[in-house]
């Protein structure tokens, strides 16, 4: 067999570039790279999961859907995670919604195959049993947030959430897509990227913001930002 | 009346447990102790080390985020369809948000050492308490769209139904600071809101408690929250 790494010199997803040779030898015949589109639905509510994804460059949002059509993000998925939870924790479906934010490749599963590998115990499970709690902190953090943040806070958190995933400064990401995932109006977005473009922490054109000044961004942004980053480098600091 | 003078609920009272199968139950059993908690009670503080677990009987059990400012905003419930202190499972020792009394009751309590030991065994026992996780991750996801788009009265609505399934009576031990807080919301907008639903006969509300007087009232004016969540923890004890 090639080794993963010479094919895929990028493989980045933090679950399965650690794995001990054994288990991921035993995976890979059943991994698919794909490109995955902006907005393309990975996980739709309600609907029986058949696939996981593990993002390698890709963001995903996890994304909580009402019966009137708005939406809301309870958490994002990159390269820490696994897209597709529930199916190893036990369900065949889930109310959220999974979204592609970022473009980028994933590694796809079939939903069947992981469940299998994971109940066989070992690296995997434990991975995904902490990228749970990760998660879990990520979800719980919102929920407050969501209740008690300002608009300003919530756009920088959000802002540098997701360059940290993608590792770059500047995200392909629309207001209107923004506005999507934090639950606001459009209107509301704009003024508070204004306002953040004024501070000069970023810049923005059509469809694309940049960040600017990352130090700035961070103080701007609420607690939660660190709260949850906190979280997901003590997971990754204890995962080898 | 205090908690050891009031008649204890049997151990089958928690989802949970009573969804063991009774060879695994009966491993666990040796080591869980009955205890109380008063209400307001501290379980978990965040950032702690978490070294029990508890398997309410009856009581409700609230996590909590404590943002900088002091404020504590609600993310979850947890009655006797659940268990509290899942962390040391996944491999972690303590979480960032804390869990208080919120109706005084009963709970199991278990070392989390003793629990893992379960859990790895695998069986019933970790198929049930991984997909109670799933399940509160929903819970708080639900929260976190619910927190941003519902408006105040639907959302109390809402979480007056969620402590009426998990206690025993329809006199629900509440202030409307407390209610202010687990709503994240403005303390004078919920006293209004509470206000109406009283004027309405959905609930009475006297020195520090809230009696349901038309949950099929409340049901009506509750968000959707309500029914996704409860249809998710119901959905749980299928696997």
């Amino acid at each position: 067999m090639i080794a993963p790494e010479r094919v895929y010199p990028q493989l980045k997803n933090w679950i399965l570039a650690a794995l001990p040779p054994d288990e991921y030898e035993r995976l890979s015949p059943h991994m698919e790279y794909v490109q995955l589109p902006h907005g393309q639905v990975l996980i739709e509510h309600g609907e029986p999961i058949l696939f996981v994804y593990f993002p390698n460059d890709a963001l995903i949002s996890l994304v909580t859907q009402l019966s009137d059509g708005a939406t809301v993000e309870a958490g994002v998925a990159g390269r820490e995670g696994m897209v597709g939870l529930p199916v190893v924790l036990g369900g065949d479906s889930t109310p959220m919604q999974s979204v592609v934010q970022i473009p980028g490749t994933a590694i796809k599963i079939k939903a069947r195959v992981i469940r299998d590998a994971f109940n066989r115990g070992g690296a995997l499970h434990s991975r995904l049993l902490g990228y749970a709690h990760a998660l879990f902190v990520e979800v719980a953090q919102s929920a407050a947030c969501n209740a008690h943040h300002h608009l300003d806070e919530r756009l920088a958190r959000w802002l540098l959430t997701s360059s940290d995933a993608v590792e770059a400064e500047e995200l392909p990401l629309t207001q209107e897509f923004i506005a999507t995932m934090m639950g606001v109006r459009r209107a509301g977005v704009t003024c508070a990227a204004l306002t953040l473009r004024e501070a000069g922490l970023i810049i923005y054109n059509r469809g694309h913001i940049k960040i600017l000044d990352r130090d700035g961004l961070e103080a701007a942004a609420c607690e939660c930002y660190r709260a949850i980053k906190a979280q997901f480098k003590t997971l990754m600091g204890n995962g080898k | 009346m205090s908690n050891s003078e009031k008649p204890q609920p049997p151990t089958s009272q928690n989802r949970l447990l009573a969804a063991l199968p009774g060879k695994e139950y009966e491993l666990l059993a040796p080591h869980m102790q009955r205890v109380s908690f008063e209400q307001g009670q501290s379980i978990y503080e965040p950032n702690e080390p978490i070294e029990d677990a508890y398997f309410p009987l009856n009581g409700v059990i609230s996590m909590l985020i404590t943002t900088q400012d002091g404020s504590s905003v609600e993310i979850g419930l947890v009655g006797r369809e659940g268990f509290v202190g899942y962390q040391p499972l996944l491999g972690m020792k303590s979480a960032p948000n804390g869990a208080i009394t919120q109706i005084p009751g009963f709970s199991l309590k278990i070392k989390s050492k003793m629990l893992k030991e379960a859990f790895d065994r695998g069986g019933r026992l970790q198929a049930l308490l991984q997909r109670h996780i799933q399940s509160q991750i929903v819970q708080m996801a639900q929260g976190a769209a619910c927190n941003r788009l519902h408006e105040v009265n639907e959302r109390l609505a809402r979480w007056l139904l969620m402590m009426h399934d998990r206690a025993d009576s329809d006199k629900l031990p509440l202030t409307h600071e407390f209610l202010s807080q687990m709503l994240g919301a403005n303390r004078a907008t919920v006293s209004l809101t509470a206000g109406i639903f009283q004027q309405a006969e959905l609930i009475r509300y006297a020195r520090g408690t809230v009696t349901i007087l038309n949950r099929e009232g409340l049901e009506n004016i509750a968000c959707e929250c309500y029914g996704v969540v409860k249809a998710e923890f119901d959905r749980s004890f299928d696997i």
